[in-house]
């Protein structure tokens, strides 16, 4: 469902090109879960991105359900992420002025879904991540696992077929890493596409497919890390191989 | 897609920056809706028809000095002098300008002096048969003054029997109709209306009723003495120059002074509005300016605060029209209650003027336009910070932490 060839991507900055990606080539399949990992400033962040079309990339080609991602208008590309990308930012990105349930409702709003329906969503999502109670509660009054949580419903809500995770556990403690990690596996079992950056390795075994970029190109190994994972990879149609 | 309750709340959330925007959109809607119907007013005061062709006429004073002088004698020689100058029309005695702040005023009833019946006030020019000529003026009802209705007399024993009246006079003297004819009395002295101007003004324009004007056809020459003199128009600074010396050629034992043309004694008499009008229109700029500037920094500020937000919205799929309406409607939200606020305001602030300094009742419309207007400026200086903030990259979602 997502296919990218020979994908570069460089930074022109008054002095200096940035090569952050380059040949970057990667097939991803429906109901697969990735977890990215690499150095820091390999390109993990670009090559997320340019798989969400928040930003265009500068060479190659990049199908997204047999959309040419390359020829989309900016609008478009914005109504293409609303339908089918949900995104989880390290920093939760909610919105500080409206509370939990307006902060699930942007996406909602933004694709035109009618109120009663939104509503629906809404707390079937808050209800998921364990937030039901809070619906009116600004985030600055919730701690930060909690407004990660918000954010994974506020992906959730509008039922995408790929989530995108940026370092989503990075501003957070073991613990609440691996509730987060939890509810992701959760949501990847119902069937969403996840596709994860994060620095952390125990969580990243835990994810049925590892990759790798460093300098901007894409490390080939794969790993799965247990049966159970392997189980899942084999649903998803992704032939297990053991490192 | 207006998205109204989010914006709204979101908006109640952070208040402080949008009530101060609020207050100086209020405060601008009610100064300058009062503040534009206070210069209009001025406007048509200023632009007011006065009757007179105004670049065609000057006047002076003369000061005779010469006590053996038979000054009515001298003067009717100055008259014809005055007369025959190439490119003027006409000249004669007047006891006041027309429009120039200083004049004579009366009474006129409709009986005698001794029966105290109501009078109405007006001002009035003493001059012979030429008056209207001189001033560039004609009757549209009746008739003109016949040179044998005209007194010459250093004292008031014999008065005149006739009257020439404005419109506006003629209206506030007989308001049922018939006027030619009637008789009104100067103290106790009988006058006749024998013709009536449309449109006169007295030499107060400032005064309640500077319409009421009436020309009565006596010639009194005295040591200090008007002339009102006019010309044809491009003659006329030729004319004013050569003035002085014609008069001492004419005569020794004189001093010519407040030699000026008509349109600059009404410029001067009315140069405190001019000066209030100015102020007013500088005002209303800078409050609009001042207004504009602080919903361009509030909503640059506010911009630059939500960067990140605005990136994840877009990241959420907000198209870039969906920035710009967001900021728009929030702008029309702080906008519309400061414009409400803003003209009760203006009534308020209206009614005050009205009671306390003499200004007329503020025209509603003129809220309404003003309301308008502000509503108009404070979208576009919305508009270009918006346009900036819809061009911000979604990238700025994962970028910025
Ligand atoms: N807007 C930009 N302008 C110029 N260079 C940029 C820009 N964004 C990223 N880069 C450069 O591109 C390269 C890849 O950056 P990227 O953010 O993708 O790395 P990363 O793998 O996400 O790193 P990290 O693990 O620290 O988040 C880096 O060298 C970075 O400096
Ligand atoms: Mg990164």
């Amino acid at each position: 469902m997502l296919s990218m060839k020979n994908i570069s991507k460089v930074y022109q900055t008054e002095k200096v090109q940035t090569h952050a990606l380059r040949d970057f080539n990667l097939n991803v399949d429906e109901g697969e879960f990735i977890a990215v990992t690499g150095p820091s400033g390999s390109g993990k962040t670009t090559f997320l991105n340019i798989a969400g079309m928040l930003e265009p990339f500068t060479g190659g080609d990049f199908m997204l359900d047999d959309v040419n991602v390359g020829t989309l208008s900016d609008n478009q590309r914005a109504d293409l992420r609303n339908q089918k990308i949900g995104f989880i930012f390290q920093g939760f990105n909610l919105i500080p002025d409206l509370n939990l349930y307006e902060n699930i409702e942007v996406p909602l709003r933004y694709r035109g879904i009618k109120s009663a329906e939104r509503k629906r969503r809404i707390e079937e999502c808050l209800e998921k991540v364990g937030l039901a109670s809070r619906a009116k509660h600004l985030p600055q009054q919730l701690s930060g696992g909690q407004q990660q949580r918000v954010a994974i419903a506020r992906a959730l809500a509008g039922k995408p077929r790929f989530l995108l995770a940026d370092e989503p556990t990075g501003n957070l403690d073991s613990l609440m890493a691996r509730q987060v990690m939890e509810l992701l596996e959760e949501i990847n079992r119902e069937g969403s596409t996840i596709i994860m950056v994060t620095h952390d390795s125990e969580l990243a075994r835990r994810a049925p497919r590892n990759i790798q970029v460093v300098d901007g190109q894409l490390a080939d190994f794969t790993l799965y890390q247990n049966k159970a994972m392997d189980e899942i990879a084999a649903k998803a149609g992704q032939p297990a191989i053991e490192a | 897609m207006l998205e109204i309750k989010p914006v709204f709340s979101a908006l109640l959330r952070s208040k402080a920056g949008a009530v101060m925007l609020l207050i100086q959109i209020a405060l601008t809607t009610a100064i300058v809706s009062n503040a534009a119907f206070i210069i209009n007013d001025r406007i048509d005061y200023l632009s007011q028809e006065t009757g007179y062709p105004e670049d065609e006429i000057f006047s002076f004073t003369v000061k005779s000095f010469d006590p053996n002088l038979d000054i009515s004698q001298k003067f009717e020689e100055t008259e014809t002098m005055l007369r025959n100058i190439p490119g003027v029309e006409n000249a004669g005695l007047f006891n006041a300008s027309p429009l120039s702040g200083s004049g004579s005023a009366t009474g006129l009833s409709l009986a005698p002096a001794s029966e105290r019946g109501p009078d109405v006030r007006t001002a009035y020019y003493q001059a012979d048969e030429n008056a209207l000529d001189i001033l560039g003026l004609s009757v549209s009802q009746g008739r003109n003054f016949r040179a044998d209705e005209v007194i010459v007399s250093q004292t008031r024993d014999v008065f005149p029997q006739v009257v020439i009246v404005s419109r506006a006079l003629a209206k506030e003297l007989f308001p049922e109709g018939d006027v030619l004819g009637q008789t009104v009395y100067f103290g106790s002295d009988p006058l006749e209306i024998i013709g009536i101007v449309e449109l006169m003004k007295g030499p107060w324009l400032q005064d309640s009723k500077p319409d009421n004007v009436a020309i009565i056809p006596f010639v009194s020459a005295s040591a200090f003495q008007h002339i009102i003199v006019r010309t044809q128009s491009e003659q006329r600074a030729a004319i004013m120059r050569q003035i002085e010396d014609l008069m001492l050629e004419d005569h020794g034992k004189r001093v010519i002074i407040g030699l000026k043309e008509m349109d600059v004694r009404k410029a001067e008499y009315n140069s405190s509005n001019t000066l209030m009008l100015r102020m007013l229109v500088v005002l209303i700029i800078v409050l609009l300016l001042v207004t504009a500037l602080g919903i361009f920094g509030l909503t640059v500020f506010n911009i630059n605060k939500r960067t990140k937000q605005i990136g994840t919205r877009r990241a959420l799929g907000a198209r870039k029209s969906a920035i710009i309406n967001y900021f728009l409607v929030e702008n029309a939200m702080i906008c519309s209650i400061g414009v409400t606020i803003g003209s009760i305001g203006a009534l308020f602030l209206g009614r005050v003027l009205l009671e306390h300094y003499s200004i007329p009742a503020l025209d509603n419309m003129y809220i309404l336009f003003t309301a308008l207007f502000v509503i108009a400026i404070s979208l576009l200086s919305v508009l270009m910070p918006a346009n900036k903030a819809a061009n911000i990259s979604p990238s700025i979602a994962t970028r910025s932490i």
